[in-house]
C-alpha cells in the first residue's frame, strides 16, 4: 500500500514527467489531444493506480517525443475516483469525474477506470457525451453487454472499450481450471457485494456447475464488516474442496486472514481482485500462501518481447510493471493509433471521430497481440491467465510480480 | 463437524465478538448514564486505540505474525500494550470532555451530540492522514495454541480475550458499586442536582466517566487487533455501530445491560451468519433491536427513567 509520503513522491514524479512530456515537443503550432485518466489514486488500490497510470504516461510521452502525429501532441489529465471515506473507488466520485470530462469539449478520449463499480457509474454519462474510454482492468461484463445497452450506453454507440477480457470469461475459465486441472468436486462461492465481485462470482458459479462440481453454498460478504468467522465456520462444517471468492481487497484482506485460521488447508481462489498488493501487505504470509488468482490478460511481463517495455518502465518509475500496466500501456497505444488514423485522413480528432476510430482500430504487434474491438467494445482476443501465490523470500513480500507465480492459461469454455 | 460441534464453534465465535462489543458498549452506556449524551466520538476513540496498540507492539520490534513470544516477555508486552492504549484513549476521552463538551454542558438541544460526531470525524481524518487507509498487519505475538473440543477449535487468543473482558468488566462493576467515585457516578446519574447538593463534584464524575469509557474502548481496540491481526481506519464504524446497538439493546445507561447486550449481539451475529447468511447479519441484528424496543422501550435491563424536567 502506498504511504502518504510515497504517494506525494509518486504524484510529484508524475507532475514532473507531465511537464517534461509537454515541454519536450514544443512546436508552437501543435494542437492538443486531451485525454482524461480516471483511476483510484486514493484508497486500497492507489498503488496499482499509479502503476497503470504511469504506463499510459510512458506511451503518451513516447508519442509526443517522437512526434508520432504531426501537428498534434497528447496531454493527459488525471482524475481520482477513490475517496478516503470509501477507502477505495467511489462510484459517486467516478460519476463526478465523468461529468467533468464530458463537459470539457477538449477531452476527446479517456483511459480508465480500474474498477467495474466506477465504470458502471461513468459509462452512461460518457455515452451521453460520446466520449470513448478504454479500461485497462475493469472486467464486469454488464457494462459492455448489449442486454444492458439502455443502461450503460443510452446514446447507442459503444463508448466503453477494454484491453482486458471480461469476467464473463475470467470467472468461467477459472471454473474450468479448477474443475479440470485442480479436479475439485465441490466448492463454496462468496462475493463481496460489489459490482465486480457479484458478477465474477455469478459467472464462476454458472460454469462450475456445468462442469459437474457441486456448489455447496453461496454467500455475500459485507466489505465493511470485520468478522467473517461465522460464514467460514459454516464453510468448514460443509467441508468443500475449495472456496471461490469474487471480490477485491477491502473484504479480501480480512477474508484471507480469517480463512487461513479457520480452513487453512482448503484450496482458495479468486479473480484478479485478489491479485493485489493490498492483500499481500495487509494479510501477507503465511495467510495468503497458496491462493489462486487470475488476470484477464495474457501474461507477458515475463515474455522476451516485453523486456524492453519492462526495463524502460523500471528505469523511469523505479517499480516493475504488472499485467494491467501492460494493458493500460496498450490502451494508450490504441488511443494514439486512433488519433493517427484520423489525422492520416486529414480530419480533426474530435470526440465523434475518436469514438469511431477506436471502434475500428486494428493495433498490430502490441504487447498483448493484435487489439481489435467487437461492436460492444470488448476485445476480440480473450485470454485469462492463472497465478498462484508462492512465497518468494528473495523478493519484496508485497510485490505482486514476484509473489504471484504464473501457472498457465485457463481453459476456455 | 457435527451439528453440535458447529453450534459450539459458532458460540465461541459469537462470545469473542460479544466480549469486544461489550467493552465498547460500556463506554456508550457510562457516558449516557451520567450525561444522557450519546458519544459518537467513541466509535473512533476505539479505532485510535487499536492504532496506538499497534504502534506500541511495533515499537517492541514486532511485525506481522512471525515473532511469537511466550512467558514473561509476552505478558510484559501485552500489559504495556493494554496500559498504553487504555491510558492514551482515556486521555483522549478526558480531552474531548474537558475542552469540547464541557463548554456545551448547559446548552440545550443536540449541540453536544453533534459535537461528538464532529470529533469522531476529526479523529478518523487525523489517522487517515497520518497512517493511511490501508489494512495494517497488526503484530500478534500470541503463540498459536489451540484446543480441539470435538470438531470445534478453541484458540488461546479467544480464552485470553474472554479473560481480559471479564477482568475489566468485573473491575468496572466493583468500581461503580463499591468505590466512592463509583457511588458518586451513580448518584450523578440518578439526579445531578441533588448529587451536587450532597457535595459530589459533578465535573470530576463526568470526566472520570469519559476516562473510563474511553479506556475500555482502548482495551477493545487492542483486543480487536489481537483477534483479527488487523487495524484499519474504518473499523470504528463497523464495530462501533454494533456496540452502540448492544448498549441500546441491553438498556442504555445500564452497566450490566451493556455487557449482556454485547454478548447477545455477538451471538446473534455469528448465529445469523450460520443460519441465514452473512449478507443478512445487519438486517437480523437491527430487526431484533427494533422488536426489543417495541416491546421493551428501555432495553432488556433498562428501566424507564422518570421525567427529569
Amino acid at each position: 500500500m502506498l504511504t502518504r509520503r510515497n504517494a506525494f513522491k509518486a504524484a510529484a514524479g508524475l507532475a514532473a514527467t507531465a511537464t517534461v512530456g509537454t515541454a519536450g515537443v514544443a512546436h508552437a503550432a501543435d494542437k492538443v489531444i486531451k485525454v482524461g485518466m480516471n483511476m483510484s489514486f486514493t484508497g486500497a488500490d492507489a498503488e496499482s493506480a499509479v502503476r497503470v497510470a504511469n504506463a499510459a504516461i510512458m506511451a503518451f510521452d513516447d508519442a509526443n517525443a517522437t512526434g508520432a502525429i504531426k501537428g498534434y501532441k497528447f496531454e493527459y489529465v488525471k482524475f481520482d475516483d477513490g475517496t478516503a471515506t470509501a477507502g477505495q473507488y467511489d462510484p459517486a466520485q467516478a460519476a463526478t469525474n465523468a461529468r467533468k470530462m464530458v463537459s470539457d469539449k477538449a477531452f476527446v478520449a479517456a483511459l480508465g477506470p480500474q474498477m467495474s463499480g466506477a465504470g458502471k457509474a461513468m459509462a452512461p454519462i460518457l455515452s451521453e457525451g460520446n466520449l470513448a474510454i478504454i479500461t485497462p482492468s475493469s472486467t464486469n461484463p454488464d457494462i459492455t453487454d448489449p442486454k444492458f445497452a439502455a443502461q450503460y450506453r443510452p446514446a447507442g454507440k459503444a463508448i466503453y472499450f477494454r484491453t482486458v477480457a471480461t469476467d464473463a470469461f475470467q470467472g468461467p475459465n477459472m471454473a474450468n481450471f479448477m474443475a479440470k486441472t485442480l479436479k475439485i468436486k465441490s466448492v463454496y462461492v462468496l462475493d463481496d457485494s460489489g459490482a465486480y465481485g457479484v458478477g465474477i462470482a455469478d459467472a464462476f458459479q454458472g460454469q462450475i456447475e456445468k462442469n459437474g462440481v457441486k456448489v455447496l453454498g453461496r454467500d455475500r460478504l459485507d466489505p465493511k464488516a470485520v468478522d467473517y468467522a461465522s460464514v467460514l465456520t459454516k464453510i468448514k462444517a460443509l467441508n468443500p474442496d475449495a472456496i471461490y471468492y469474487g471480490g477485491v481487497g477491502q473484504a479480501g484482506v480480512k477474508f484471507v486472514k480469517q480463512s487461513y485460521e479457520i480452513v487453512p488447508n482448503m484450496i482458495k481462489a479468486g479473480g484478479d481482485g485478489v491479485y493485489s498488493t493490498d492483500i499481500l501487505k495487509g494479510a501477507g504470509f503465511p495467510s495468503f500462501d497458496g491462493w489462486y488468482s487470475t488476470q484477464a490478460s495474457p501474461h507477458v511481463t515475463e515474455d522476451k518481447g516485453s523486456d524492453v517495455f519492462t526495463t524502460r518502465f523500471f528505469q523511469r518509475f523505479g517499480s516493475r510493471p504488472d499485467d494491467y500496466a501492460v494493458t493500460c500501456y496498450t490502451a494508450a497505444q490504441v488511443i494514439i493509433q486512433a488519433a493517427k488514423d484520423i489525422v492520416a485522413t486529414g480530419k480533426e480528432p474530435t470526440r465523434d471521430a475518436m469514438q469511431a476510430a477506436i471502434q475500428n482500430v486494428s493495433l498490430k504487434g502490441s504487447l498483448i497481440g493484435t487489439v481489435e474491438f467487437d461492436p460492444n467494445g470488448d476485445m476480440k482476443n480473450k485470454v485469462i491467465s492463472v497465478f498462484q501465490v508462492k512465497k518468494n523470500a528473495a523478493k519484496p513480500l508485497d510485490d505482486t510480480e514476484s509473489q504471484f507465480k504464473y501457472v498457465g492459461v485457463a481453459p476456455m469454455s | 463437524m457435527t451439528a453440535g460441534d458447529l453450534f459450539l464453534q459458532q458460540a465461541i465465535n459469537g462470545l469473542s465478538l460479544g466480549a469486544m462489543y461489550s467493552l465498547l458498549a460500556l463506554g456508550f452506556t457510562l457516558v449516557y448514564g451520567i450525561m444522557e449524551l450519546i458519544n459518537f466520538a467513541h466509535f473512533n476513540v476505539f479505532m485510535v486505540g487499536s492504532m496506538i496498540a499497534m504502534l506500541v507492539l511495533q515499537a517492541f520490534g514486532l511485525s506481522g505474525q512471525q515473532t511469537i513470544l511466550t512467558g514473561l516477555p509476552l505478558v510484559g508486552v501485552l500489559l504495556v500494550g493494554f496500559v498504553v492504549s487504555m491510558v492514551g484513549c482515556g486521555l483522549i476521552g478526558v480531552f474531548i470532555e474537558r475542552f469540547l463538551l464541557r463548554p456545551l454542558r448547559n446548552v440545550k438541544g443536540p449541540a453536544a451530540m453533534i459535537t461528538t460526531i464532529g470529533v469522531s470525524y476529526i479523529l478518523f481524518n487525523v489517522v487517515l492522514l497520518t497512517l493511511g487507509t490501508d489494512s495494517k498487519n497488526f503484530p500478534n505475538p500470541l503463540p498459536p495454541i489451540k484446543w480441539e473440543i470435538g470438531g470445534a477449535v478453541l484458540r488461546m487468543r479467544e480464552v485470553l480475550i474472554w479473560g481480559i473482558a471479564l477482568v475489566l468488566m468485573g473491575g468496572l462493576t466493583y468500581f461503580v458499586t463499591y468505590t466512592k467515585l463509583g457511588k458518586a457516578m451513580r448518584a450523578t446519574a440518578q439526579d445531578p442536582e441533588a448529587a451536587r447538593m450532597m457535595g459530589v463534584e459533578v465535573d470530576k464524575v463526568v470526566m472520570s466517566a469519559f476516562f473510563l469509557g474511553s479506556a475500555l474502548a482502548g482495551a477493545s481496540g487492542m483486543i480487536f487487533g489481537l483477534y483479527y491481526n488487523l487495524a484499519k481506519v474504518d473499523i470504528g464504524f463497523a464495530a462501533g455501530l454494533r456496540a452502540f446497538t448492544a448498549a441500546v439493546l441491553g438498556g442504555i445507561g445500564n452497566v450490566p445491560g451493556a455487557m449482556l447486550g454485547g454478548v447477545l449481539i455477538g451471538l446473534i451475529e455469528s448465529g445469523s451468519g450460520q443460519v441465514i447468511g452473512a449478507a443478512w447479519t445487519d438486517v437480523v441484528i437491527f430487526g431484533i433491536l427494533v422488536l426489543v424496543l417495541v416491546f421493551r422501550p428501555a432495553g432488556l435491563l433498562g428501566r424507564l427513567a422518570p421525567n427529569k424536567s
